[in-house]
């Protein structure tokens, strides 16, 4: 019997990568079978807990080939830690550079709006928000789940479309590459994904990156080819959003 | 990242899991338990599934104000001899802070080597070594915890070759140089057996034998599955996605007709039934548990 620790080693990559198992550690009764049944534990609860997190990914392309992805991830990027909400961060990439779903462009952005969703389902409630001053009279409270994507495919439109189990819907999406900006916040007990024109993405996506409002704001008016068009459109798609909270500190200049 | 304010200055006290039926918890009942309020004695969670922020993890602590609630791990890896997660730890035992357990358990078994986590609960060579280690695991556990924790027996489809220890010895001395307690599973007891070609019966006695009474603070119930394996002979899984089959319930009653009562599980985590299923097996559980205080007269204390 080697030590513990490279009995261990030795058998979580034979469970991961189908090594065979190494006789140098044997198990006494029925072994292959004993083996297959760890083995298929192991990928059957990884892929689980990714469908979990791609649930439109997985109805996309359906279970045999969510599977076959899935293990194919696990071998290549197995779990570190036992919290298997968090695994599958890099999925999204993996499926961009997966062979066999190269046909399925949108695929990846897909996954990333699935794992967008996820992320704010365990996220704390809309009760908890980060709070961002403008000009120190102005607060503009965001819930702490907010998070926003871009993407370059319809991900929102597929997902809508599958969420409301309408294959017509499905059809008809344009799935040509064009720049999208989506908002993926909690609601109670589900996440809204909403989609942003350019000017509202770009300045939500650089607050919540940290910048001053003030400076993202410049950004985002300088690059514009409409400065006021996009300068109405924040106003309606983040100030006015239904995530937003906003309070005034009234100048005291103005007070009567 | 600031704390929400519904988890800050909570000092629920825990309340100890009655030696009653409870059912283990799962999402796709999270609803039916929050709007229904069902008499259900107390409730386990994998804590796995409910750490950090979120709706799960809201729900767990609306389930609480109403229920004792227990906490089942999975992912501890106490048998790792990489030594545990630290950081995996410290969440567990903030949600224990938060959520204030009756018992918190985990397996004797290993899910974690060379910086992979690979989840399932894998089997251990029962080696002087192993109980080092397991001991040397359960201790960080339970200090981290600020509890003793139980163990589980696991349930076994490998036996490796010329162990220095019975499964009972095991955890006979676990116990002892540990200081923590064991959860009895007695399915994993019947697919242990039948997978090792043992009697189930001598299988419970002996882990009877080996632990004492007074350590064991929990049991669990569950199904299992039948895979006929290429030479014609079946393999058990242990899958937890059928009813507690009758060679289990006949284990149980023994069980408790020697130890006395103990909380009972029923779990079921694969093709989840509808939660009045559950309630159906619990009853069958609470049954026997009541016959046996009427037996003994009371409850073990446990």
């Amino acid at each position: 019997m080697p030590p513990l620790a490279e009995l261990q080693r030795r058998m979580a990559m034979a469970l991961l990568r189908g090594d065979g198992w190494d006789a140098e550690a044997p198990p006494a009764r029925r072994a292959d079978a004993a083996f297959d049944v760890h083995r298929d534990t192991v990928l059957s609860v990884l892929s689980n807990a990714l469908r979990l997190t791609f649930p439109t990914v997985d109805t996309l392309v359906g279970e045999r080939f969510f599977n076959q992805a899935a293990h194919a991830y696990a071998a290549a990027r197995p779990p570190r830690r036992a919290r298997l909400s968090e695994y599958g961060e890099t999925f999204p990439a993996f499926l961009g550079g997966y062979a066999p779903a190269q046909a399925l462009t949108y695929l990846a952005d897909v996954a990333r709006l699935d794992m967008a969703v996820a992320g704010a389902l365990f996220a704390p409630g809309s009760s908890v928000r980060r709070h961002v001053a403008i000009e120190d009279r102005i607060d503009l409270a965001l819930p702490l789940s907010l998070t926003t994507l871009a993407l370059r495919h319809p991900a929102d439109l597929i997902r809508a479309a599958i969420e409301a189990d309408d294959d017509q819907a499905l059809a008809a999406i344009d799935l040509a590459p064009r720049q999208r900006r989506i908002a993926v916040w909690r609601d109670g007990r589900t996440a809204v994904v909403q989609p942003l024109s350019l000017a509202p993405g770009q300045f939500l996506s650089a607050i919540l990156d940290g910048d001053p409002a003030e400076l993202a704001l410049a950004d985002v008016l300088a690059e514009a080819a409409a400065p006021q068009a996009a300068l109405t459109a924040i106003q309606t798609e983040v100030f006015a959003a239904r995530f937003a909270q906003i309070t005034h500190t009234p100048c005291p200049d103005h007070t009567p | 990242m600031p704390s929400p304010q519904s988890r800050v200055g909570e000092s629920r006290s825990a309340d100890p899991i009655p030696a009653l039926a409870g059912i283990g918890l799962r999402f796709p009942h999270h609803d039916h338990v929050l709007a229904r309020r069902p008499d259900v004695a107390w409730f386990e969670v994998h804590p796995e599934n409910y750490l950090g922020f979120g709706v799960a993890a809201e729900d767990l602590e609306a389930v609480r104000r109403d229920y004792r609630v227990s906490l089942h791990a999975t992912g501890l890896s106490l048998g790792s001899a990489d030594g545990l997660d630290a950081e995996h730890l410290a969440d567990i035992a903030e949600l224990c802070r938060r959520i204030q357990p009756g018992l918190v358990s985990d397996h004797l078994s290993w899910s974690a080597a060379s910086g992979l986590h690979l989840p399932d609960l894998l089997p251990l060579p029962y080696e002087h070594e192993t109980l080092a280690v397991v001991a040397r695991n359960v201790d960080q556990a339970q200090s981290a915890l600020g509890r003793p924790i139980l163990i589980e027996n696991p349930s076994t489809y490998l036996a490796f070759a010329g162990a220095a220890l019975t499964e009972a010895q095991f955890l006979g001395e676990l116990v002892k140089t540990a200081g923590c307690g064991v959860l009895l599973d007695i399915n994993n007891i019947a697919v242990s057996a039948a997978n090792l070609g043992e009697s189930p019966a001598e299988r419970l006695r002996s882990l009877l034998d080996g632990v004492p009474a007074a350590a064991i603070g929990e049991i669990h119930l569950a199904g299992h599955a039948l895979r006929r394996l290429d030479d014609g002979t079946v393999l058990r899984i242990d899958d937890h996605g059928s009813p507690v089959s009758p060679a289990v319930w006949s284990l149980f009653e023994e069980a408790v007709a020697r130890i006395g009562a103990r909380p009972t599980l029923i779990e079921w985590d694969t093709d989840i039934p509808a939660f009045a299923v559950l309630e159906a097996e619990a009853a069958i559980a609470q049954s026997i548990l009541a016959q046996t205080v009427r037996r003994w007269g009371h409850a073990a204390a446990c």
